[in-house]
């Protein structure tokens, strides 16, 4: 299967990659796990091709003292096999093993899947979950946007024309557990619902939450009202439920191949139930 | 910059020997290396990065060779199932061999492949749940995967 003809251009820096995305019609190439498939598909098409892989200034990992950077071009694997993330930022650790397959994640990258945003990719409930903050480059210069403000809707993101993401920042939660619950229809899928969830407990009861679900909405829902059932409150079975049903009832999952939206509703309470239930 | 509609020139290293060829940029690897190179031993399952027929090593990792370009994989090294045995059979294609882990073969050289960067990863420690995951990307339609897991496991113990 053919993807329809296009161009290609191998920048030999990221200026000349971002001239030539804003000149031509063009669109960025990372791991390309999303995007080849999209073009054989003819989901998409486009002018050229500007393969980032070269710019090795994007693929990175920092650990910074209270944050953690990941440069976009990070492939899913060696993400998981960081022992800094692993102990820093254990959400993202989570999430990445369990993106597609060994193959997919040794090609694919983090900046592709934040850009691409699929509403059931793992990232985008762990980038809110954790508040991170996406930076993007382009000509026009530097822009740093909340993950909350950055995923728009499927497949939509406030990226412009001609920008790039260039980096992920991860806030470390110092004293919360965290944890990441996918279900899937089969091995190796997009989450049919998952949940990111980062917890504070103190003297038992909670002193900070996030709820956030991939799969259950255009983007990925971050359940405001149901952490504010949890917050100062105990968690206990009576409050971990109601948070559950208060999150489901905010959500507005699609019906698809992989379930439908009611079907999805009773997913994400039953783990939410679950996760919150093992974090006590 | 390869205009849409030109080709360009890549050089890649294939199973020790060098190559040269002229591919359109919309040439995926498998293509390349399947009707150009005339290494068919790589197969095209599903063709949509779901079934893993057409994995192969490219630069020391597992990809899928459907879903990469030719042009992605100028100036590397790939390692395709002809280039395994150095014409004798490789321990992996022996364990499968003597355990029944194929019946039409299909997904077999994908198969291998990934357990050769599954095994050159994880060495003879693996456990049957790191084999399961680490192969879940690759689809057999036929033997049921069980003993394409024993192939695995008697692979991993024995030595190179
Ligand atoms: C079989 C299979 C299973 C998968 N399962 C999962 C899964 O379970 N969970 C999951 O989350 N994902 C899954 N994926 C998707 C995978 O994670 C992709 O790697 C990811 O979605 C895209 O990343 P990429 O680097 O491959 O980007 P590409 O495919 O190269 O690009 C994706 C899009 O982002 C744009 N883009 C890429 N990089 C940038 C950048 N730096 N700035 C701006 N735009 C950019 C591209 O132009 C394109 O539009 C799966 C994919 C496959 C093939
Ligand atoms: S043919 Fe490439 S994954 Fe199936
Ligand atoms: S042996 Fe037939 S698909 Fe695996």
């Amino acid at each position: 299967m053919y993807p329809p003809e296009f161009g290609y251009f191998k920048p030999q820096s990221l200026e000349e990659a971002l001239d030539f995305l804003e000149k031509e019609d063009a669109r960025p190439l990372a791991g390309g796990q999303s995007l080849i498939p999209m073009l054989k598909l003819r989901i998409i098409s486009t002018g050229y091709l500007v393969d980032l892989n070269p710019l090795s200034s994007l693929s990175f990992v920092k650990d910074e003292g209270s944050q953690v950077r990941v440069g976009a071009l990070t492939r899913h694997a060696e993400i998981t096999s960081n022992t800094m993330i692993k102990t820093e930022v254990p959400l993202l650790y989570e999430a990445s093993r369990q993106v597609g397959d060994v193959q997919v994640r040794n090609v694919g990258t983090i900046g592709g899947s934040v850009s691409n945003a699929d509403p059931a990719a793992d990232y985008p409930s762990v980038l809110t979950a954790l508040d991170a903050k996406i930076v993007t480059t382009s000509k026009g210069g530097s822009r740093e946007i909340n993950a909350l403000n950055f995923f728009k809707g499927p497949f939509t993101t406030s990226l412009n024309e001609g920008e790039l993401v260039k980096e992920i920042v991860f806030p470390k939660l110092n004293g919360y557990k965290t944890s990441y619950v996918k279900v899937v229809r089969r091995a190796g899928d997009y989450a049919m619902v998952s949940i990111a969830v980062a917890l504070r407990l103190k003297e038992g009861k909670v002193e900070d939450v996030r709820l956030s679900y991939s799969g259950v909405s255009d983007t990925p829902y971050r359940a405001k009202e149901a952490e504010k059932v949890l917050m100062e409150r105990e968690l206990n079975e009576e409050n971990i439920k109601k948070a559950a049903e208060v999150a489901a009832s905010g959500a507005n999952p699609p019906s698809d191949v992989r379930g439908s939206s009611w079907y999805r509703k009773e997913v994400m309470k039953v783990i939410t139930v679950k996760t919150l239930g093992d974090m006590k | 910059m390869v205009k849409p509609g030109e080709k360009v020139k890549i050089k890649v290293k294939v199973n020790g020997v060098q190559y040269e060829g002229e591919v359109p940029p919309r040439k995926l690897l498998v293509h390349f290396l399947r009707d150009d190179l005339g290494l068919t031993g790589t197969k095209v399952g599903c063709d949509t990065t779901t079934c893993g027929a057409c994995t192969v090593i490219l630069n020391g990792k597992s990809v899928k060779s459907c879903t990469l370009l030719a042009v992605q994989a100028d100036g590397g090294e790939i390692l395709t199932i002809e280039g395994l045995g150095n014409g004798k059979l490789h321990r992996i294609q022996e364990a499968f061999s003597n355990n029944f882990a194929l019946q039409c073969g299909f997904c077999t050289p994908g198969m291998i492949m990934q357990t050769y960067y599954l095994l050159k990863e994880k060495g003879s420690e693996i456990s049957e749940e790191e084999i399961r995951d680490g192969l879940h990307g690759n689809i057999c339609r036929c033997t049921g995967y069980q003993n394409i897991i024993k192939a695995v496991e008697e692979a991993s113990k024995v030595r190179s």
